[in-house]
């Protein structure tokens, strides 16, 4: 219910239509997830997450070209991003493998066996190459680890190997344009003015906005097109332009709301699995959403994450409804262990 | 269970207050840009919007007297490409298949020959607005045609070269790749615009002078504000691309002719297109037009007449360049002023090429000068009437004073001159010479009418520089100050750049140049116009008009009157008396007599000046100058031994209430009678308007306030 009431706000992109079309059967999706019980997926959670992983394998071979990044899977007159679908395809094969060795948490094999099935996908999102999607996978996994209850002297160590892995992915396996907008990011009067103009009119049209913004469909700065990828990672400046502070902010209360009642969902599961699945899908919303209004607020280096909810993309779209069908799904069979 | 159960619940919180923190601070930040720096991001969103843009003022048109145009302002087209407007794939990558396609179209069509006026679908629409003109004087010569400006577009590679480097940089700057496109093949893009995405046409004034090198010299060219005068036309409100009047009355009359240019606020989108405009528009100023004193008619005559001269002349006296100017005498308005070689300075409206302008620079003629108000020259004997009207007005001599021309039997047409050091040894004496001392006869002794008429040197170098104790003269110091009188030595105050000023020679000029102390030889020279005097044509077409309407020096004038764009006259121009000549008229009238002679007296110079009905007064000059073409330090001299020489000729007509005064100089030209009197004769008739084919006269009938001529002498 939620998520019914924010799915519908996407007036700004520039094919409204496509989206609520998108928006449609997302929500088919979300009721078709929350009927069906959570507890019989364990079942089929392995061989979709195969089957996600194979169709990344394919993709990155024979996939459509654009934008420089091979993400897109052609079905039909719709362009598919697998890379959307596997976030979900993570969230449950984690929740199920970790619910399932519960009782051996104090092991560290038990991480180490999580992220060896976790490998696999971020490897292959990373090859298509997609910093942000990659990122969100492991900013997922964590999450779950911690929520199943990691030990703190694993954690240590395992943050540590990050920070090893991370220093060493910057010298070898980084981008060359990854490299330059975390600079950018660091540095930004050393930035020229055309590789700093996305951001520079974001931060024009957010600080244009004042308080009740200029208008729907009025901001000079989107209207005009000052500010590119509207639609998409800079969808928030154009709310915060065209509604203002107030808009702005009650869009993030909305999502913080929408985040809070998640993890009621996953205090209130009924079992480890339950929290689990919830606890994976506020880890994607809540990731996506800082690092995309951080962009769009100067606060963190540029990302292409979409907007949860908000930007153009079916993809998404249902990945996010979906997710929260999972959630609604844990949400509607938790009453019965709170009377037991 | 339980212990997992309470450390997931434990870290669950531990994560609602991650999540709150986050909130917190993208409100906060939200806050310091939307409260705190919104000002200051509003004003950029807004400078990124709004453009003030300039509305140019339409430059004023030049007329002549007749109302005929000679300098206006006509469309001119561009085409250019915005290569982020070009065809895209559905991805937003560059398309070079849809691209090559446009480009394939785009320049089939600038190709192509614009279809035939008369089949046109606009039949209004006339390219060639001048065509009519040029016909009429396409017989003048070659030189005078207009040419139509060839459009110009840019090369296939250049183009695409282009168009990638502008994708690396602005891709929304437009590059322009075809300039001077006709308004039949503009149409023709205009209608395919459907198919040719990314490419605008553009709509740019450029100025268009339909008499083209008729008038280049007088109304000159703009161009692109020169480095020098920058800051200049800065301060007056000039952009740094604008094009202002660089010379001749463009030049002069810039402020008039500019206008001023109107200012709107357009707000535009990302690409620079124009959305909307905003607020009160400021409209452009048209600026103002001239109305000439000049008469194209008579300009062209004159060019014509000048030019045939030039075409006809050979060998020693081939001649390349020449002037002729036509003044009204009662007011100082310049009717004509033609320098030849001209050049097209329509060239210069589209900006000249490289290889044109340096052909007009390195000619040898040098077409970009105007030789009628920069070039000088001797003026040889068109200079007399100003030595015989100060000889009358210092009492000298009288009207009836007689002197000698040396023509005794032993010294034809020579007069000896002691030589300044050694005056007792007569053996040492200096030769001069009588132009006619090589014709064989002369005239005996002779008043200042005839000496006029019959242009004698001997006369004029005893009335200016006397004759041993015989005769005393008129000093250099007198010829000076009379000749500044009749305005040589000084500008004319003509409203064009590049005047001379010509040189009016005395002791102390010699003395500082030459180290040298006058001599009388010098101002023998002096007294017939030789020697080391400079005038430049326009000097002497001037101090003509003084002796025809008696001792008045007016400033030459060029424009009559300027109108608004509503044609509303805001300034006319009203005779500009510079000074009354401190020549007594009666005096004048006797040089004026002489001057009749020399065109209507049996035995004057000018007989072929004459022009059927109306009386002519003039007076020949053959200047003698320094020539060195074969470059062996020796003067040049012809079979006869005779130094090369300009031909000079001066007249007013009609002699009892002149109209117009007719300068006519011919550079090398060789005798002023033959060569230049037949070009102001030509200009007369033209002006008076008599047949070019009347049978010339004999004789004008005589003017009754004239005294008879002692002809036959």
């Amino acid at each position: 219910m939620i998520a019914s009431a924010l799915a519908g706000n996407e007036v700004l992109a520039s094919w409204p239509l496509r989206q609520a079309g998108f928006a449609v059967v997302g929500l088919g999706l979300l009721f078709l997830m929350a009927a069906v019980d959570y507890r019989l997926l364990p079942s089929i959670t392995y061989p979709i997450y195969v089957l996600l992983l194979g169709v990344l394998g394919v993709i990155l071979v024979i996939g459509t070209i654009a934008g420089g990044a091979q993400r897109w899977l052609t079905v039909g007159e719709f362009l598919l991003q697998p890379s959307e679908l596997i976030k979900i395809g993570v969230i449950l094969v984690l929740a199920h493998y970790l619910a399932a060795r519960e009782a051996k948490m104090e092991s560290f094999v038990t991480p180490l066996l999580g992220i060896l099935l976790l490998a696999p996908a971020v490897v292959l999102i990373f090859l298509q190459p997609n910093l942000g999607t990659a990122l969100v996978l492991i900013v997922i996994a964590a999450t779950m680890f911690f929520i199943a209850g990691l030990r703190w002297r694993h954690i240590v160590v395992l943050v540590g190997l990050g920070i090893a892995a991370a220093v060493a992915a910057w010298e070898f396996v980084l981008l060359d344009y990854m490299r330059d907008r975390i600079w950018m990011f660091i540095n930004p009067s050393a930035a020229l003015a055309a590789d700093r103009y996305n951001v520079d009119q974001a931060i024009i049209s957010i600080g244009s906005g004042g308080w009740l913004g200029r208008g729907l469909f009025r901001g000079s700065q989107s209207q005009l097109h000052f500010l590119r990828i509207r639609h998409t990672d800079f969808i928030f400046s154009v709310t915060a332009e065209e509604l203002g502070f107030v808009g702005a902010v009650v869009l993030i209360l909305l999502l913080v709301f929408l985040l809070l009642r998640l993890l009621r969902i996953a205090s209130m599961a009924r079992d480890t699995y339950g929290r689990l699945i919830v606890s994976g899908v506020a880890a994607m919303i809540m990731f996506q959403m800082t690092v995309n209004i951080g962009m769009n607020l100067s606060l963190l280096p540029v990302t292409g994450l979409p907007l949860p909810f908000i930007s153009y993309g079916g993809s998404a779209l249902w990945t996010m409804l979906i997710g929260i069908g999972l959630a609604e799904s844990v949400a509607m069979r938790y009453r019965k262990i709170e009377f037991e | 269970m339980k212990a997992s159960l309470d450390r997931a619940e434990a870290r669950l919180m531990l994560w609602r207050g991650a999540i709150i923190f986050v909130c917190i601070v993208m409100i906060a930040r939200l806050w310091q840009l939307q409260m705190v720096e919104g000002e200051t991001y509003r004003i950029r969103a807004d400078r990124n919007r709004f453009r003030q843009v300039d509305i140019p003022a339409p430059r004023g048109v030049i007329y002549d007297r007749n109302g005929e145009i000679l300098a206006r302002n006509r469309p001119s087209f561009s085409v250019s490409v915005v290569p982020g407007d070009l065809p895209k794939t559905r991805a937003g990558e560059p398309n070079a298949d849809a691209e090559r396609a446009v480009l394939d179209r785009l320049l089939a069509l600038l190709a192509q020959e614009p279809p035939p006026l008369g089949s046109s679908s606009k039949p209004t629409a006339s390219p060639t607005p001048a065509a009519g003109r040029i016909q009429s004087t396409a017989a003048i010569t070659t030189a005078l045609q207009i040419q139509e400006r060839q459009p110009w577009v840019m090369a296939r590679a250049d183009i695409e070269k282009a168009i990638y480097e502008g994708r690396l940089g602005g891709a929304y700057r437009p590059i322009e790749i075809a300039r001077y496109i006709n308004e039949a093949t503009a149409f023709l893009v205009a209608q395919d615009a459907v198919n040719l995405p990314g490419v605008v046409l553009q709509l740019n004034p450029i100025r268009d002078y339909p008499s083209g090198s008729l008038t280049a010299h007088l109304i000159g060219y703009m161009g692109h504000i020169p480095k020098e005068a920058a800051a200049e036309y800065q301060a007056k409100g000039y952009a740094a691309n604008e094009q202002v009047g660089l010379t001749g009355l463009e030049a002069t009359y810039e402020h008039e002719l500019r206008g001023k240019r109107g200012r709107q606020t357009i707000e535009v989108n990302v690409n620079g297109r124009r959305i909307r405009t905003v607020g009160q528009e400021e409209l452009a100023v048209p600026g103002h037009n001239l109305v000439l004193t000049l008469d194209l008619n008579l300009q062209r005559v004159a060019t014509a007449a000048l030019q045939e001269v030039l075409d006809k002349s050979s060998g020693f006296t081939k001649a390349t360049q020449g002037v002729v100017i036509a003044l009204d005498p009662r007011n100082g308005k310049v009717l004509a002023l033609v320098s030849l070689p001209s050049y097209d300075n329509n060239l210069f409206a589209k900006g000249v090429t490289a290889e044109a302008w340096q052909a007009l620079l390195s000619d040898p003629d040098l077409p970009m000068f105007d030789q009628a108000i920069g070039g000088q020259y001797p003026p040889g004997s068109v200079f007399k009437p100003i030595v015989a009207a100060a000889g009358l007005q210092e009492g000298i001599i009288s009207a009836r004073t007689l002197l000698g021309d040396g023509w005794d039997g032993a010294n034809d047409g020579i007069i000896w001159l002691p030589n300044q050091y050694m005056p007792w040894d007569r053996s040492k004496d200096q030769p001069f010479y009588s132009w006619n001392h090589k014709q064989g006869f002369g005239w005996g002794k002779i008043g200042v009418r005839e000496a006029l008429a019959v242009s004698d040197d001997i006369y004029f170098y005893q009335l200016g520089g006397g004759y041993l104790d015989i005769f005393r003269g008129l000093g250099v110091d007198a010829i000076g100050y009379y000749a500044r009188e009749f305005g040589l030595g000084e500008g004319t105050g003509i409203d064009l750049p590049g005047e001379g000023r010509g040189l009016v020679p005395d002791g102390k000029w010699k003395r500082l140049n030459y180290a040298e102390p006058w001599l009388t030889g010098d101002t023998y020279n002096l007294s017939i116009g030789q020697g080391f005097i400079l005038v430049t044509p326009i000097q002497m077409a001037n101090a003509t008009a003084v002796i025809a309407n008696r001792g008045y020096l007016y400033r030459l004038q060029l424009v009559d009157h300027i109108t608004d764009s509503e044609g509303r006259v805001v300034r006319s121009f009203k005779p500009d008396l510079r000074r009354e000549v401190a020549v007594d008229p009666a005096h004048l009238d006797t040089v004026r007599e002489g001057m009749y002679g020399a065109v209507n007296w049996p035995q004057g110079t000018a007989a072929n000046a004459r022009v059927p009905g109306i009386a002519v007064a003039g007076k020949t000059g053959t200047a003698e100058y320094f020539r060195d073409w074969d470059k062996d330090n020796q003067a040049d001299r012809d079979a006869k031994g005779n130094l090369p020489t300009h031909a000079w000729f001066t007249a007013f007509a009609p002699y009892q209430e002149p109209e117009i005064v007719v300068a006519a100089f011919v550079a090398n030209g060789g005798e002023g009678s033959s060569v230049a009197a037949p070009v102001a004769a030509k200009v007369l008739r033209a002006y008076f308007g008599i047949d070019a084919s009347a049978p010339r006269p004999t004789a004008s009938p005589a003017p009754t306030r004239t005294p008879g001529p002692q002809a036959g002498r």
